[in-house]
């Protein structure tokens, strides 16, 4: 199997950039580090060097209470390639932070049967690799 | 509207590669077997093409595919691009190509794409596709192919609206019918409702028969300026309006789930038209997923936010109902070859207007529409179309 084959069966690891550094550091701590801006008050998931309403570079990092509900999600059953043959049925979910911004990320677990919309949701998060802790999110009972 | 490019253009050939199972065959190779067959049908010589706009090929290793398919066809164009807005491509090449030619920067372009998703793609390019889908570091971790997006936005749908499966599933079985009608369609059997519902799950609310299929395929359009389109045809179609709209491009940054930029881009192209969406009489409508078609009729303005379920179990959108959609089948039903898609959809409108569309015949087809869409909803692309009686 040449080198190419072989990283189709891996899944895609997260590459840190100047801007998303800071975010993956929070998360091999356990936290979810969004970016609020001191001029405007925005709060922001996806990282960037400067305020996406309003372009101010004054951003502070803040840990997320964790707290979410499910805006809407999908089960996949067909996995996107043979990295995630193995996972497959998995929920992705389109979470509403209680601070905000709405994010990407996976369910804990497969109890499909309790996931609806608007349903709270709790961060959790699970290392992929030495580097990378990904943000997962679990049901609240 | 500031010297647009109202009535200024025309599409004046079309032609196609076979499409399906084509295997053994480069992406363009095919793409120029589709050129030759549009110059054929405007009665055009190579040498006269001197703009060439394209989309790129998964199953090519060309970075410049435009410039490569010139290089194939040894022309040698005074403009040329790459175009790369996902499935707005082919919607965006023909309103870029219709600028730059009522620009001046060129006199007669060819828009033409192809791939071979379906044979052509060695497991490196299968990657390719995969991974250029969707966001390295914040979607696509979590497992989200692109159409896991297109599904939790028909997921927020069906929450919202009460929208049913078996609402999206009547567009499959609708295109299917259109589709039983095209020579050349990759499926023809007539499915049922039922059929949809009972096939294999692939990304709640979406089954295998909601999805667009995998195909092999090229499709070329000819576009000139109106003083020269009636020394090629007795028929061009005028390009009346162009819209385009890019909301985001993450999905999580979409800014509502269950409407789309399409609503900017069709105003932009219904005003430069100046008609409405009351007004046209035929649809090419990028249909990627059912329910992708479902939000699509709505913010095209054909019926209500909310209400495109009922609309299209009442037969809205086929022969006899008020917008007769995709008559060639669709990438659900006649072709999906990836980007190349829509280009199909352009075609089959372009055949409408004609009057050329045999049992397929929409009745006093005079107006058209194209719109083409694609990444979760990210980008947007309206093409307004008319009959020499539009102009
Ligand atoms: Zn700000």
């Amino acid at each position: 199997m040449n080198e190419v084959n072989k990283n189709a069966l891996t899944k895609p690891l997260p590459t840190p950039d100047g801007d998303s550094q800071a975010l993956w550091d929070g998360l091999k701590q356990g936290k979810l580090l969004l970016q609020h801006c001191d001029d405007c008050g925005h709060v922001q998931y996806y990282q960037q060097g400067m305020c996406r309403l309003c372009q101010s570079t004054k951003l502070r990092h803040q840990a997320a209470s964790g707290n979410g509900t499910i805006y809407s999600y999908s089960v996949v059953y067909r996995a996107p390639g043979p990295a995630f043959k193995d996972d497959v049925p998995y929920a992705v979910l389109l979470v509403q932070l209680e601070e905000g911004p709405r994010m990407i990320s996976s369910l804990v677990g497969k109890n499909f049967d309790a996931l609806d919309f608007d349903v709270a949701v709790k961060l959790t998060t699970g290392a992929i690799s030495d580097e990378i802790c990904l943000p997962y999110f679990e049901l609240v009972d | 509207m500031r010297d647009s490019l109202r009535g200024k253009v025309a599409i004046v050939g079309v032609g196609q590669s076979p499409t399906g199972r084509v295997p053994g065959r480069s992406p363009l190779d095919l793409t120029a077997e589709a050129t030759l067959n549009a110059l054929a049908d405007a009665n055009m010589q190579k040498a006269e093409i001197d703009g060439v706009l394209t989309g790129n090929a998964f199953a090519s290793s060309f970075h410049r595919f435009s410039v490569a398919l010139s290089e194939y066809l040894n022309i040698q164009p005074s403009y040329s691009n790459t175009l790369q807005v996902s499935g707005a491509t082919a919607g965006a090449a023909v309103n870029t190509a219709a600028a730059a030619i009522h620009a001046g920067l060129a006199e007669t372009v060819l828009v033409a794409c192809g791939d071979s998703l379906l044979t052509g793609m060695t497991p490196d390019m299968a990657i390719r596709a995969m991974t250029e889908s969707r966001d390295q570091q914040y979607e696509m971790p979590f497992g989200i192919p692109v159409a896991n997006t297109f599904a939790m936005t028909a997921h927020r749908h069906m929450k919202q609206y009460g929208t049913t499966s078996e609402q999206m599933a009547q567009v499959a079985v609708t295109f299917r019918e259109h589709a039983s009608r095209t020579p050349g369609a990759q499926k023809t059997e007539l499915i049922t409702v039922d059929d949809v519902m009972n096939s294999k799950m692939v990304t709640s609310p979406y089954h295998k028969l909601d999805c667009s299929l995998i195909s092999d395929g090229a499709a070329a359009l000819i576009l000139t300026s109106a003083e020269r389109a009636l020394d090629y045809t007795d028929t061009p179609i005028y390009i009346l309006g162009g819209g385009e709209y890019y909301s985001h491009e993450h999905i999580f940054l979409m800014p509502e789930l269950t409407q789309t930029g399409a609503v900017q881009s069709a105003q932009k192209a219904y005003d430069m038209a100046g008609i409405s969406a009351n007004d046209i009489d035929v649809a090419g409508i990028y249909d990627c997923f059912t329910g992708t078609v479902l939000m699509m009729l709505e913010d095209l303005g054909f019926c209500k936010k909310g209400e495109s379920g009922g609309f299209v179990e009442d037969g809205q959108i086929t022969y006899g109902g008020k917008i007769p959609t995709n008559t060639h089948g669709g990438m659900l039903s006649y072709a999906h070859p990836g980007i190349p898609a829509a280009w199909f959809h352009f075609i089959e409108v372009v055949r409408q207007l004609r009057g050329s569309c045999g049992e397929r015949q929409v009745s006093n087809a005079e107006l058209g529409i194209v719109h083409t869409l694609g990444a979760g909803f990210s980008t947007q692309a309206t093409t307004i179309l008319g009959a020499g009686s539009t102009r």
